[in-house]
């Protein structure tokens, strides 16, 4: 019986040691070069894509057969917490993504990137969006998509109610009181997630056009209570005042403002292009394009639409393997696969010739070359803590507070943080 | 003399185990606790009391995080504890129907904090939402609310949460403590004549004292470290209103990379949790306890 019991509990414990030398981050295999074959990981955040990386990797494998491609995907919040970690070490994130702003400034402190400024892919990427991954001269990450973070709205609904993109906060005000007659609400608005840190970017855009207003907020040189952000605070008050938001946006996530966009109880949502894909997956029937408010008189305004570089592929500077990595690299930036995963993931990207599929990306791809849309300001503010101030004072406005004291909040946690 | 020494080897296992998972890591924080360390540099500076003195006198969002704490934590710790004795009383018996309640209100404690989490910001969604819902059928619609959104009640929407999460745990504690009462004792307060509320003042509450000392600390320490939850349903927000010590001492560490300064918050928020464990431990006098 006693010697039974052993095996028993032996046998779970040779199962478990098992399981768990099986269980990787992955799934896949243990990223050891294995004969001829070298592996190297891609590690990266939009598990959404998986599926379109799946097919990319397997064309990359037939045509490099010495290379397997590993990928390691992290749910965004968790790779902003310890992608540095790992990439430090070296084993994991041969190639790697990092985002703008702060993640980007920490990684090149640490000397994360390898140098790619001289490398023949950089060509194939647009010049002018490519910026935010360079410092001090060099292309450190190449960003990959290119996402609008201004609100989605239903076009065919404005045709129907004969209204005009407006093209100042007059008009923006006469369009959504149209809206409301019609017993549609205006704006969706994802307070409960990432409703604050996407509209703050299109509210703020012509109120603050000096595109250093942040790096001057956290030196010292500018503050929250001045005119460019108690304005935008006030912006926020009129739209939850007004009720071009709906009642308790703060308590709505992505999705739920999403349904509202879908069912058509709301005409636009607070977010940005990259929600285009998931609201035609609810209600295949609508037109969307894309729509920023202009919060200044139409003679002033300067801006028509925020743009993010972002999801920026980079080279690990501690990897092995890095001639490896660059050919991935450079292989996702030929156009027919930049094509391939833009249409399967519905993203614009910064990779030049690329042939735009679906009905959305078309139709809003005049907002790559036409429009005059300036970088994600948020991503400029590189102090998380900073960051997260200017948002509160955000939450706290459409709280109820009001704009000054609010801004002078957030002004208080800003002196508190200041480098 | 050598069983004796013997002895002492079985210490060792447990020894190293747990100087390896809790000595190392709480000397490491409090060595870091006076550095500046971003978490990923080889180099740093030793800054004396610097992080201390900046979370002490010069960082408001931490003292926000230690007055949201408090507020969670005695709402959690009062009703949890309620709730659990009261459900514990209810089920105390060995019958079917009994025992079937007692695994039915323990089951909200194997789901993982992230189901959790789902399942209750779907409940607590001001639109779509089932409460909001259920009160506007019941004519209540001037209680619905927007429960997570509203900086003033967030934070005891998510102790709710906390609450139905945890409770029945705590009821298997209360049900162990009751079953342990010897059952002359309430046919003496029978025979005395004392009223069920007699009884229980008397008999009941002053014997329960190790169970509700061992309930009370854990669900004040559990409270403390409501990390999860409070990060899947509200990551601290709106404007920091459930942001609480765990979640701060992440975002601090994890988002603006500070870990010198996260873990001279990691050592205040020690030695905050022992000071009020030791305050409750004096409290219930778990140790007069006698039969």
């Amino acid at each position: 019986m006693k010697r039974t019991s052993f095996s028993l509990w032996a046998s779970m414990l040779v199962l478990l040691l098992v399981l768990t030398g099986c269980a990787g981050e992955s799934g896949g295999s243990s990223g050891e070069d294995s004969g001829d074959k070298t592996t190297i990981s891609f590690m990266h955040w939009r598990n959404e894509d998986k599926a379109v990386f799946d097919e990319i990797i397997a064309e990359f494998e037939d045509a490099n057969p010495d290379i397997a491609v590993e990928m390691n995907i992290y749910p965004s919040d968790q790779y902003q917490a310890t992608a540095q970690r790992m990439l430090q070490e070296g084993s994991t994130g041969d190639v790697f993504t990092s985002f703008p702003g702060a993640q980007f400034e920490s990684l090149q402190k640490a000397g994360i990137f390898a140098d790619l400024t001289d490398e023949e892919f950089v060509s194939k990427f647009d010049e002018n969006l490519i910026s935010v991954g360079q410092k001090d001269g060099k292309q450190l990450a190449l960003p990959y998509q290119l996402v609008f973070n201004i609100p989605v709205y239903n076009k065919g609904m404005f045709e129907e109610l004969g209204l005009e993109v407006p093209k100042s906060w007059t008009e923006f005000q006469e369009m959504a009181d149209t809206l409301l007659e019609n017993g549609i609400t205006p704006i969706a608005f994802p307070g409960a997630d990432i409703g604050p840190n996407q509209f703050m970017n299109s509210m703020m855009m012509n109120n603050a056009l000096d595109e250093d207003v942040f790096a001057k907020l956290q030196s010292g040189e500018e503050s929250l209570t001045n005119e460019w952000w108690v304005k935008t605070l006030e912006d926020f008050q009129l739209l939850e005042q007004k009720g071009y938001i709906q009642k308790n946006a703060l308590g709505t996530n992505a999705d739920s403002a999403m349904a509202m966009v879908a069912n058509e109880e709301a005409a636009m949502i607070a977010s940005g292009s990259y929600h285009m894909a998931s609201i035609l997956g609810l209600n295949p029937d609508l037109q969307l394009d894309l729509l920023a408010p202009i919060t200044v008189e139409e003679s002033e305004a300067v801006y028509e639409g925020i743009n993010t570089a972002t999801f920026m592929l980079a080279v690990n500077s501690k990897s092995e393997k890095q001639e490896q990595a660059k050919k991935f690299i450079d292989f996702l930036s030929e156009p027919e696969i930049a094509s391939k995963y833009a249409n399967g993931t519905g993203q614009h990207l910064t990779v030049t010739d690329v042939n735009y599929e679906s009905e959305a990306l078309k139709n809003t791809a005049y907002w790559i070359d036409e429009k005059k849309t300036r970088f994600q300001p948020r991503f400029l503010i590189t102090n998380a803590q900073i960051e997260d101030a200017v948002l509160s004072s955000i939450e706290n406005v459409l709280g109820g507070e009001d704009p000054m004291a609010a801004a002078e909040a957030a002004q208080k946690i800003v002196d508190e943080n200041r480098e | 003399m050598k069983t004796s020494k013997t002895i002492y080897l079985f210490f060792l296992p447990g020894l190293i185990l747990y100087s390896i998972f809790f000595l190392y890591p709480t000397a490491s924080a409090l060595f870091y606790s006076f550095t500046d360390w971003d978490g990923f540099s080889e180099a740093f500076q030793f800054v004396g009391f610097h992080n201390f003195e900046r979370a002490l006198t010069g960082d408001s969002i931490f003292w926000k995080t230690v007055g949201n704490n408090l507020k969670f934590m005695l709402v959690v710790v009062i009703l949890q504890t309620i709730v659990a004795l009261a459900f514990a009383m209810i089920v105390l018996k060995n019958t079917k129907t009994t025992v079937f309640l007692r695994a039915l209100y323990f089951f909200p404690t194997i789901l993982s904090s992230v189901s959790v989490a789902f399942i209750w910001s779907f409940i607590y969604d001001p639109s779509l939402g089932i409460l909001n819902q259920l009160l506007e059928l019941a004519g209540l619609d001037f209680l619905a609310q927007n429960w997570l959104g509203n900086a003033n009640i967030a934070i005891y929407s998510l102790a709710i949460t906390q609450i139905w999460f945890h409770a029945g745990q705590m009821l298997i504690v209360f049900v162990a403590g009751l079953q342990a009462i010897p059952q002359e004792m309430y046919e003496v307060a029978k025979i005395e004549g004392a009223s069920k509320w007699q009884t229980f003042r008397s008999v009941t509450w002053p014997l329960l004292a190790p169970s509700a000392t061992i309930v009370v600390a854990y669900t004040t320490i559990q409270s403390f470290k409501a990390f999860d939850l409070v990060f899947a349903m509200t990551g601290g927000g709106p404007n920091n209103s459930t942001e609480i010590i765990a979640t701060y001492i992440y975002e601090v560490a994890f988002r603006s990379y500070q870990f010198g300064y996260a873990s001279s918050i990691s050592v205040i928020f020690m030695i905050i949790i022992a000071f009020i464990t030791f305050l409750q431990f004096k409290a219930l006098r778990s140790d007069r306890v006698s039969y």
